[in-house]
């Protein structure tokens, strides 16, 4: 009802009503195309060389011993045999180093078919109590493990904690035992921050069900570094944990004694138990992965862009040409 | 009609004789009866009004004034606002699992589900509250217009919302009624006055209304003050066209019609001011009532939507049945240390329960993969398309029209992308195609031809051949006025006496300003004066004889007076008045229209303007090369897309004046068929007439129509035209605007064949033949109204004829089209065929004849079966419509189609009010659906597939993490991470390229507009595509998902610390965020600065978010993730590699795309690769070159002709017809009729109505 509006309605410029933004306008031209696949294979195929070579200076030796710890009595019945707690569990292991390993060589255990990222398992925690002291009480979301028969608040308290593997390992070389270092395992964030440095373990272990490793009521949980490890849980069901490290190199074809303290019970959900000893380089330990990877999709890249030039040469197609123009190739009548 | 009368009087009991008809009234105004007593309306339902006493009418608690269109108030907003965002099923659907996660199966915490949902709902509430309060600014603004109310013997300008029922008020000329009022007095004699119902039903003609006549005195406040009556009424209803009541004054009583009414919201005109009073108020006003909610529609893309939504919901419960399956299976006390044999408060893992396992896993697993319906799709397309109409399409300037000063107008944003799959167009004639403005353009005149002007038509033709003809500009000398475009100087100015025939010249000046039913209004002078006119056609055949000097200033109803000029000599003016002896009237059987009358000499002549083919047949004979002359020159006029009309007289003598005058009177004052009787007299003295000459209006075809049409044909779109004129005029204008062309194989179906008159014929000579034997050379054309023959009989011929007719057509039409010859199909139908067409049995056969036919014109058509056409391929044939149209009696298909457009033009505000969007000229419609609904289109499909893609890929990352977390339902991600994704690192490039995105050019768009079929097709957002795209999906999800999990095999750095559940998911989480946002860069077309900076900034959101977020959350385990990330080479090195990965196959796919099946828009792209792109373009002013005359005559006769054997016809009062009239089954009283009746009624006016300004 407003008629009476002298002002022109004309709409005003701008070049974004007008839909005239400046803009790039890419055309995926065979040029680009090929350059693109060459680029990616040029630059992916040494990196991915580089990676290889670097995971390849890298001396790992893997030890799976569940089975074989078990003495040839319990073989069809393991479990009996890691529940029993007056039968000796100590096994030695030998491990023969293949090539000069360099300091600091890392000792780990490795876990498969261990559901550490199952759900029930990975919430069963309480950071907050690990973190400060006057949050013992924080179990709620700890069950079951959550508090002692006489409902004193664990501390750690939940699944992850109570299940603290607990197999230990010592080594030794030509009759000399080898230092295991178990300091500084632990990520940095984690001991300094997310572990608090004046919580103790309290009532730990001591509910209904027997867990795994017992803590040192004595020192506090910034410096439990194996509890620490275990419960920065893992992705999958198949993971590796540092143990500690080691010092001094190992010679090449040099036999390792591994004193295997075997208390884990993985028998019963057909778990494995390895111990890993591995040297590492900058990316890490040994990982052919990432430099497979690269090599692989540079070289899929160089193949593609070779593609695509010899269909360039017998197949050319003229950019722009009208003829390929639907309505141009339609026959008419 | 009846039904009112017949309620009104029953209403007055016994008292029959004064129930006169209200409407009689303005017919008869002395019918105003005068009752006494008081009579109290018995009916349950019905008002009493005291007119001027606020007290009394206190009591009844009428509503204010006020309106009110809000959707909500304050207290309303969120609780109605929310349940109508939960009517919307995926909105209902994450309350759903938001509920859900707060219960202990979800693995997720609710802040997962909670926070995306009230962020979408949020958005959408301001976006409703942001509309409810331009509503409310709208109202406020009515609400508070001012009018004139009396109160203490003044008027007192009030805002319209204080207005009470019972108040009188006075409003001024072109002001709005504020409220329905009942008219008292008028400045005007008579008590009448003048109203507009423009914002009603669309008419422009104006109506009457009449006070009654006790009441024409209150016309000054102090008068006004002392009006006490007592309005009894009806209680408040949506029927515009009735009215019952009773005024009840000074102790007598009289009855009120609907013409006593005046309607909130039409304006008055030509009176300088009303007094009425008021009965209806706000929301109870009748324009208020019938404010019905236009039926919102929804794109066809977004219907496809839903289905796709179903189907991936459809995935979605797949996913969690393959994982509650496996939850079932995995659940084993042998996992001693997740101690499943102890459960708490949930059943969750219990695995002596797996059947409960599986029905709580079921629920978990939802929750967790809820993410793949994607929340914010909905109200990102919402806002998108917001934007895309409110800024683009109303902001566009090559669709503003100066003249009218109308930019485009998107009234809903719901079809932006429907616009580029429009394959059907619907197109009213009048007012749409042409202009409706009818200009005098030529004459012939004893067959010599004058005018110099040349058809925009003509212009079209020449165009098509090559011949580029400027418009020209006129010279500044010539005459050009609303009716009037001729310019000859041959004619002007007198000239016409020195030309070979100045007798005939005069007979033809005299014959256009005396043979007419024109109504002359305003001060009497030819600048002044303004005609009323039933046609336009009629008004701009009397203003030609204006600009001739035959200037007809007063009619009164037996008189005609005419100011001539030169007659005598040259520049002599004298009056000249003329006595109407008779007038027999136009009708479209007659197609002619007589004037009998006496000069002051007492000469006796009859003037007679018709259709050619009408008039040849009564002309006496003789002169046959003088009528050869005149019908070439008519075919021409005709090619030019003119309407003519021949003109003729008879001189009479008295005898046979008087004895065929007595058989006229006898006629006319029959009480049965009188209108029959009336035509039939008529026939006996409309004969040997005398040729005067031709006269051709251009109904000018809108401004480049024809040139719209034809890109519009080459975009594969079908136009059809609908409209109510002729057969012949529509296949005139079909031509005209290249709809259909001479190599074009016609269909015809029409009711006016030879063989349905002779069955007309044959039924009724039987009745006929004693009695109009000499008049029988004429039957034929008469026949349908002469007698009213066998109806079931004819009735079922036309049936059968039509039966035939379509199954011959159809079966032509196939061979035609299996055939190799390639020619093309056009169907033409009328009304009343179309009527047989469309029943039930025949509607298949008819519906795949016209869609094989490129173009179809239906003529003579209702409102109703515009609409029926529409729905008929609407829902037959599944295609995607489009209506456009500008009067009232296309609000039916407009509503119809899929998507409506109206024209916001000269005819009313009707069918923009009913429309989608309004254009102000048609040939806009190449920009509107060229370039917005193809980009929109385009889009939008983009967007849709974008957030399909990006939300499966992250569901199913998540999924392939289940199978190695035991089932468990694990989450993958943090909570945070999973919530932010949709709304936050995923949101603003889609949207931009929603907005932004454009594969090539306006311009290109519409150079070639071959590139919109690909939207007919729907390729873009098909089964194919989508696919495809979850093909992509799956691969890219696996890619990044076990690139991801790769690294956790080992230590990654040389510290030999392994990382952990939480580390490895932000880091595929990183590779995830740029993956997507990388991926929508390789779909767009186009890098704005805006792209780069929406996924750049998206990118770094995530950035900056978990450089935050892992600081901050000490208590998660995503505490430091980054951090430890960073400090290994091994990020870096997958942060390149995975999104390279995973879009390789992409890449490769577009290229191979790109290079052995290229599509239309791609190769378009190439072609026009260097050029950059014209900025402002097409935005100046096009076509102010000017061309000299002689350059343009001379190209223009270098034309080559294209021969057509229509020639035009004139007289097509446009389709009036009041589509709400027809509605209500009332019928409009007949237009030439209702002129007349006001020349009549205003004899004695010398109104004061000379300022118009």
């Amino acid at each position: 009802m407003e008629q009476k509006n002298k002002n022109s309605k004309k709409p005003s410029y701008s070049r974004f009503s007008q839909q005239e933004l400046p803009a790039w306008k890419p055309i995926l031209t065979p040029g680009w195309v090929i350059a693109s696949f060459l680029t990616i294979g040029a630059l992916f195929i040494p990196i991915g060389l580089v990676a290889l070579s670097a995971s390849d200076t890298v001396v790992e030796i893997i030890d799976r011993y569940d089975e074989d710890c078990v003495p040839d009595a319990y073989s069809k019945n393991p479990e009996s045999f890691i529940q029993d707690p007056d039968i000796k569990k100590t096994c030695v292991r030998s491990l023969r180093v293949p090539k000069k390993m360099v300091a600091p060589i890392f000792v780990y255990y490795q876990l498969e078919n261990f559901y550490q990222n199952h759900r029930r398992f990975v919430k069963s925690r309480s950071d907050k109590q690990l973190r400060d002291p006057e949050a013992k009480n924080d179990t709620y979301n700890c069950f079951p493990e959550a508090r002692t028969a006489d409902n004193k608040p664990i501390v750690p308290c939940g699944l992850i904690a109570w299940s603290l593997f607990n197999d230990t390992y010592k080594l030794s070389t030509r009759g000399k035992p080898i230092t295991i270092d178990k300091k500084g395992i632990a990520w940095k964030s984690d001991t300094k921050v997310k572990f608090g440095s004046n919580v103790y373990p309290k009532d730990f272990q001591k509910g209904g069900l027997i867990g795994g490793a017992k803590l040192d009521e004595k020192v506090p949980l910034s410096e439990q570094e194996d509890l620490i490890v275990w419960m920065r849980t893992a992705a999958l069901p198949n993971f590796r944990k540092l143990y500690g490290k080691i010092d001094i190199d190992l010679e090449a074809h040099e036999t390792v004694k591994a004193e295997v303290e075997n208390n884990y019970n993985t028998y019963k959900f057909g778990g494995r138990k390895k111990l890993v000893l591995s040297t590492t380089t900058w990316i890490g330990g040994k990982n052919d992965f990432l430099g497979v990877a690269y090599i692989t999709v540079g070289g899929l890249c160089l193949f593609m862009a070779i593609n695509f030039i010899l269909l360039y040469v017998f197949r050319p197609r003229r950019l722009g040409d009208p003829s390929y123009l639907s309505w141009n190739r339609l026959p008419i009548a | 009609m009846t039904g009112w009368r017949e309620a009104s009087g029953s209403r007055q009991g016994g008292d029959s004789a004064s129930a006169g008809t209200p409407l009689a009234v303005d017919r008869n105004p002395s019918m105003s009866t005068i009752r006494l007593g008081r009579v109290q309306p018995q009916a349950p339902g019905h008002r009493t009004v005291f007119c001027n006493d606020r007290e009394a009418n206190y009591l009844a608690k009428y509503k204010g004034n006020a309106v009110s269109t809000t959707k909500y108030n304050v207290a309303t907003f969120l609780p109605k606002g929310l349940y109508e965002q939960f009517r919307r099923v995926a909105n209902l659907y994450f309350l759903t699992i938001s509920c859900l996660s707060f219960t202990p199966v979800s693995p997720v915490s609710p802040i997962t589900n909670v926070i995306p949902l009230s962020l979408v709902l949020f958005v959408s509430l301001v976006k409703e509250a942001f509309e409810d309060w331009k509503r409310l600014q709208n109202d406020m603004t009515i609400n508070n217009s001012s009018v004139e109310i009396l109160q203490e013997q003044r008027w007192e300008s009030l805002p319209w919302k204080k207005l009470q029922v019972g108040d009188v008020v006075r409003v001024r000329q072109d002001g709005f009624f504020p409220a329905d009022l009942l008219l008292l007095a008028s400045t005007n004699p008579d008590g009448v006055c003048y109203t507009e119902t423009a914002n009603l039903d669309g008419e422009t003609n104006l109506k009457i209304r009449k006070a009654l006549e006790k009441t024409w005195d209150y016309v000054t406040p102090e008068k006004a003050s002392e009006f006490k009556g007592e309005i009894h009424c009806e209680q408040p209803n949506n029927s515009l066209y009735t009215f019952t009541g009773n005024l009840i004054l000074q102790k007598q009583t009289l009855p009120l019609g609907p013409n006593h009414i005046l309607l909130r919201g039409c304006s008055l005109r030509n009176t300088e001011y009303i007094v009425g009073t008021v009965i209806f108020t706000g929301h109870e006003t009748k324009v208020m009532m019938n404010a019905m909610n236009v039926p919102s529609k929804r794109s066809t893309l977004e219907r496809k939507l839903d289905k796709v939504i179903a189907t991936l919901f459809g995935v979605l419960l797949s996913m969690c049945l393959i994982g509650a399956i496996g939850s079932a299976v995995f659940v084993s006390n042998k996992y001693h240390y997740l101690e499943l044999w102890i459960n708490g408060d949930s059943q969750q893992f219990n695995p002596n329960n797996r059947f409960v396992v599986f029905v709580l896993s079921i629920f978990t697993l939802i929750t967790l993969y809820s993410p793949i319906i994607p929340i914010s799709l909905y109200v990102s397309i919402e806002m998108i398309k917001f934007i895309q109409s409110t800024k683009f399409i109303n902001n566009d300037l090559r669709m503003y029209h100066s003249e009218t000063n109308t930019p485009a107008l998107a009234r809903t944003s719901n079809l932006n992308e429907e616009l580029g799959q429009v394959e059907y167009i619907f197109s009213d004639k009048t007012g749409t195609l042409t202009r409706n403005l009818m200009e005098f353009f030529k004459c012939s005149i004893s067959g010599e031809t004058y005018g110099t002007g040349v058809t925009e038509i003509e212009i079209g033709a020449a165009k098509r051949n090559g011949v580029d003809v400027k418009e020209v500009q006129k010279p500044s000398h010539a005459v050009r006025e609303k009716g009037f475009n001729f310019d000859d100087a041959r004619l002007m100015h007198g000239a016409w006496r020195n030309e070979p025939n100045p007798e005939m010249c005069k007979e033809f000046f005299r014959c256009l300003a005396i043979c007419h039913t024109v109504l002359p209004e305003g001060e009497e002078s030819p600048e002044k004066l303004r005609y009323q006119a039933a046609s336009p056609d009629e008004a701009a055949l009397v203003t030609a004889a204006k600009n001739f000097g035959f200037f007809f200033y007063r009619r009164t109803p037996t008189m005609i007076y005419v100011r001539e000029s030169h007659v005598e000599k040259m520049g002599k003016v004298q009056d000249a008045a003329y006595e109407i002896l008779n007038i027999l009237e136009f009708n479209s059987t007659r197609k002619r229209q007589s004037v009998v009358c006496r000069y002051g000499d007492g000469r006796l002549v009859l003037y007679c303007k018709g259709a050619d083919t009408v008039i040849y047949e009564r002309l006496a004979s003789g002169s046959e090369e003088l009528k050869k002359i005149s019908r070439e020159q008519l075919e021409q006029y005709g090619e030019a897309g003119l309407r003519t009309l021949c003109l003729a007289y008879r001189d009479l003598s008295p005898e046979i004046y008087e004895s065929w005058n007595e058989k006229f009177i006898q006629a006319k004052s029959s009480l049965r068929d009188r209108e029959r009787k009336l035509d039939e007299v008529a026939e006996l003295i409309e004969k040997d007439l005398t040729l005067i000459g031709c006269t051709a209006i251009e109904d000018k075809l809108q401004e480049g129509v024809p040139s719209c049409i034809e890109t519009l044909s080459r975009a594969g779109i079908k136009i059809w035209v609908l409209t109510g004129d002729k057969l012949e005029t529509a296949i005139n204008i079909a031509y005209a605007c290249k709809l259909i062309n001479n190599d074009m194989k016609q269909f015809v179906i029409s009711s006016e064949t030879d063989e349905i008159r002779d069955v007309e014929n044959r039924v009724s000579n039987f009745l006929a033949s004693v009695l109009f034997i000499g008049i029988i050379q004429t039957i034929q054309s008469q026949v349908k109204l002469f007698f009213q023959g066998d109806q079931v009989e004819i009735a079922q011929f036309i049936r059968e004829t039509v039966k035939n007719d379509l199954h011959k057509y159809h079966e032509e039409a196939q061979s035609i089209i299996h055939g190799s010859s390639g020619q093309k199909l056009s169907l033409l139908i009328d009304g009343k065929c179309l009527m047989y067409a469309l029943d039930p049995s025949l509607r298949s056969t008819l519906l795949s004849l016209s869609l094989s036919c490129s173009s179809v014109v239906c003529c003579r058509v209702s409102p109703l079966q515009k609409a029926q056409v529409t729905r008929l391929v609407r829902k037959g044939a599944n295609k995607i419509t489009l209506s456009i149209g500008d009067g009232a009696n296309d609000v039916g298909m407009i509503q119809a189609a899929h998507v409506g457009v109206g024209i916001s033009g000269l005819e009313g505000m009707q069918a923009v009010m009913a429309s989608d969007f309004a254009i102000a000229q048609f040939r806009f419609l190449t920009d509107l659906l060229l370039v917005h609904g193809r980009w929109s289109y385009l889009r939008l499909c983009k967007v849709v597939s974008y957030f399909f893609y990006k939300n499966l890929t992250f569901t199913l990352t998540q999924f392939w993490y289940t199978f190695h977390t035991g089932y468990s339902g694990q989450r993958f991600y943090d909570d945070w991470f999973q919530s932010l994704y949709n709304v936050i690192f995923t949101a603003l490039p889609v949207i931009i390229v929603g907005l932004l995105d454009k594969d090539v050019s306006a311009s290109l768009s519409k150079k070639y507009p071959q590139l919109y079929k690909e939207g007919i097709d729907n390729a873009y957002f098909n089964w194919k595509v989508v696919g495809t795209l979850a093909c992509f999906s799956v691969y890219q999800s696996i890619i990044v998902y076990n690139f991801a999990v790769a690294s956790s095999t080992t230590g990654l750095t040389s510290a030999g610390r392994m990382l952990g559940l939480w580390d490895i998911s932000t880091a595929a989480f990183t590779c995830l965020v740029i993956t997507v946002n990388l991926r929508l860069l390789m779909m767009c077309n186009t890098v704005t600065r805006w792209h780069s900076i929406s996924v750049g900034g998206s990118i770094l959101a995530w950035f900056i978010f978990i450089f935050i977020y892992a600081v901050v959350f000490v208590n998660k385990g995503t505490y430091y993730t980054i951090y430890v990330l960073m400090g290994t080479a091994y990020f870096y090195l997958m942060i390149v590699l995975v999104p390279i990965v995973a879009l390789l196959c992409d890449f490769l796919y577009q290229g191979v795309q790109r290079w052995f099946y290229p599509r239309d828009y791609q190769i378009v792209q190439e072609i026009h690769r260097h050029e950059p792109e014209a900025i402002g373009a097409g935005l100046l002013a096009v076509g102010n070159q000017l061309t000299p005359e002689e350059e343009r005559r001379y190209a223009f006769a270098l034309l080559p002709r294209e021969r057509s054997k229509h020639t035009g016809f004139a007289f097509d009062s446009p389709g009036y017809e009041s589509f709400f009239a027809t509605q209500q089954g009332v019928t409009t009283p007949q237009k030439p009729w209702d002129v007349i009746r006001r020349a009549s009624m205003r004899q004695k006016t010398k109104s004061p109505r000379a300022s118009q300004s």
